[in-house]
């Protein structure tokens, strides 16, 4: 499409329409507040009378999941999307996901927890997204978007990175961005691949053996622990091999910083609000944004640590990426962190208050 | 130019629909626009309320501690935003449903009888139109013919024949205040 089309739409629509126009073969869900615009836009946009995707919704997030690893098998570019209770329920699924090395994206817009908690807004899944959720020694691509536009940009960046490590990605992001409605530019359409296209690019895949090729067996089960090792080493190479070359940060009025904030998705906004509340008071502050929440920017951390004198860490939760930063900071500065939880969102009024403390 | 806003009322009364259609007029005009509601278990009869951020610059928050204006609609919201209003902004309410008015000194207050007016004008459904024509007229942010524009992106195809009723609500709120 030559003309731009830029409109006003609400995050989880801008995740749906971005599926339809990158090619997604097929989203599996399940409804959950504050996702559900997602399968519902999807529904009214019919897809499948237009690309030919897969539109379904499935009696639970497990059959989700599980579909999402049949189609993921066949090398086929496959989604699904939910809210924190959902996506512990596809915590097994995901593992299994991470253990075949299938790519596939999982969208989490989260909401307050533990348990089925709240449907307002929380960033407390930053642990169960970049430390594990399932079992096992296995990581996931995690995008944060901080923005309408994000949101749709990240669908075709997350699956090319799913496709490039043949990993699973999430998109992780909040109800603020998920329930937002910003200006946003709809990314090109994509034609959906062709059987040949697919055989051709994903070698590995189970879609149908030509004669005198091997068979392509898609599984993560091996009970021969010498050859599990084998496999483990291998996914810590490609794992070590996506944080050498995948980290995406933002920095924000950090060139002449002497505090800084680290915030992801809806947190950054708020930070913005807040650096530019304390500037006009004249405290140098800036942001450093990570994008990808794994690969966590460790070296980007470790360098911000060597130029201000102190961070506070903002986030939805009570105290999780705080961790990361303190392990790449290593002690040379102080790092504090302040959030609010349960679904409440902390002004930036708060996060100028906090900032003050940790530079006092 | 920038204005930071808050709508806030029952669910039912077109909050969410004043903001958005506020929203797409700003986009229309190619200025950056935030809509961010307080989503909920809120349906008719509970309270809703939505922050409408419409910038010439990028926007940082779309959440904030205090607003330019707030237009209010019911008492509950009244009590909770009036103290947020900044110093020398602005605040709308709608006299039907306020049974203790705002008492700050250091803001521009305007009662404005959109609830009863509506009715007499047998607008009543619209009524939300009569108070985004007062906001227009204390802060013309965006042009008319751009919130018409925007309530025909809006709207349904099969309520296209409601604009006409629109303009005369967004008129009739102008010479209100």
């Amino acid at each position: 499409m030559a003309e731009r089309e830029i409109t006003l739409m609400k995050g989880n629509e801008a995740i749906a329409h971005a599926a339809i126009r990158c090619g997604c073969d097929g989203y599996f869900g399940y409804p959950i507040t504050p996702q559900s615009e997602v399968l519902e836009t999807l529904a009214e946009q019919k897809p499948w009378e237009t690309t030919g995707m897969v539109v379904l919704q499935a009696e639970s997030e497990t059959s989700s999941i599980n579909m999402v690893y049949g189609g993921a098998a066949t090398g086929k570019k496959v989604m699904t999307s939910s809210s924190s209770p959902g996506i512990s329920l596809m915590q097994e699924g995901i593992s299994y996901l991470a253990g075949a090395e299938l790519p596939c994206l999982v969208v989490n817009v989260s909401r307050g927890g533990p348990g089925l908690g709240t449907i307002q807004p929380s960033q407390a899944d930053y642990f169960q997204s970049c430390k594990g959720g399932g079992h096992g020694d296995y990581r996931l691509i995690v995008l944060a978007p901080s923005s309408v536009q994000e949101m749709a940009d990240f669908v075709y960046l997350a699956f090319e990175l799913a496709f490039k490590y043949r990993n699973p990605a999430m998109i992780l992001t909040d109800g603020v961005i998920g329930q937002m409605m910003e200006k946003v530019e709809l990314p090109p359409f994509k034609a959906r691949r062709t059987e040949k296209e697919i055989i051709e690019q994903c070698p590995w895949a189970a879609n149908g053996r030509p004669a005198g090729r091997k068979p392509n067996i898609i599984t993560s089960l091996e009970l021969d622990p010498a050859v599990m090792e084998e496999i483990n080493i291998r996914l810590q190479k490609k794992y070590a091999q996506i944080q050498e070359n995948e980290v995406r940060v933002e920095e924000f009025m950090l060139e002449d910083a002497e505090y800084a904030i680290v915030a992801f998705g809806s947190a950054a906004r708020i930070a913005k609000k807040a650096i530019e509340m304390a500037r006009e008071e004249g405290i140098k502050v800036g942001l450093l944004r990570p994008i990808t929440l794994w690969p966590f920017p460790i070296k980007e951390v470790e360098a911000l640590s060597k130029k201000v004198k102190g961070i506070l860490s903002l986030e939805i939760n009570a105290g999780q990426m705080v961790e990361d930063i303190r392990l790449a900071v290593n002690g040379r500065i102080p790092v504090s962190h302040y959030g609010r939880l349960g679904g409440i969102i902390p002004a930036p009024d708060e996060a100028v208050v906090e900032l003050k403390k940790l530079i006092k | 130019m920038k204005q930071e806003i808050i709508i806030a009322g029952f669910g039912g009364q077109g909050v969410l629909s004043m903001g958005k259609i506020l929203a797409y007029s700003g986009l229309i005009e190619g200025k950056e626009v935030t809509w961010m509601p307080a989503y909920g278990p809120e349906q008719r009869g509970g309270t809703a309320n939505v922050t409408v951020i419409v910038n010439d610059e990028p926007i940082s928050s779309p959440i904030l501690s205090t607003y330019d204006t707030a237009i209010i609609l019911n008492q509950p919201s009244m009590e909770k935003f009036e103290s947020k209003v900044k110093p020398g902004g602005t605040l709308i309410y709608d006299g039907y449903g306020i049974s203790v008015p705002p008492t700050r000194k250091d803001i521009n207050v305007y009662r404005v009888d959109a609830m009863d007016v509506a009715a007499k004008m047998n607008l009543i459904k619209i009524f939300n139109m009569i108070l985004l024509g007062s906001y227009l007229k204390l802060h013309p942010i965006v042009k008319i013919e751009s919130v018409l524009s925007a309530l025909k992106k809006t709207l349904p195809e099969r309520h296209h024949g409601l604009i006409p009723q629109n303009e005369e609500a967004i008129k009739k709120g102008m010479e209100l205040v």
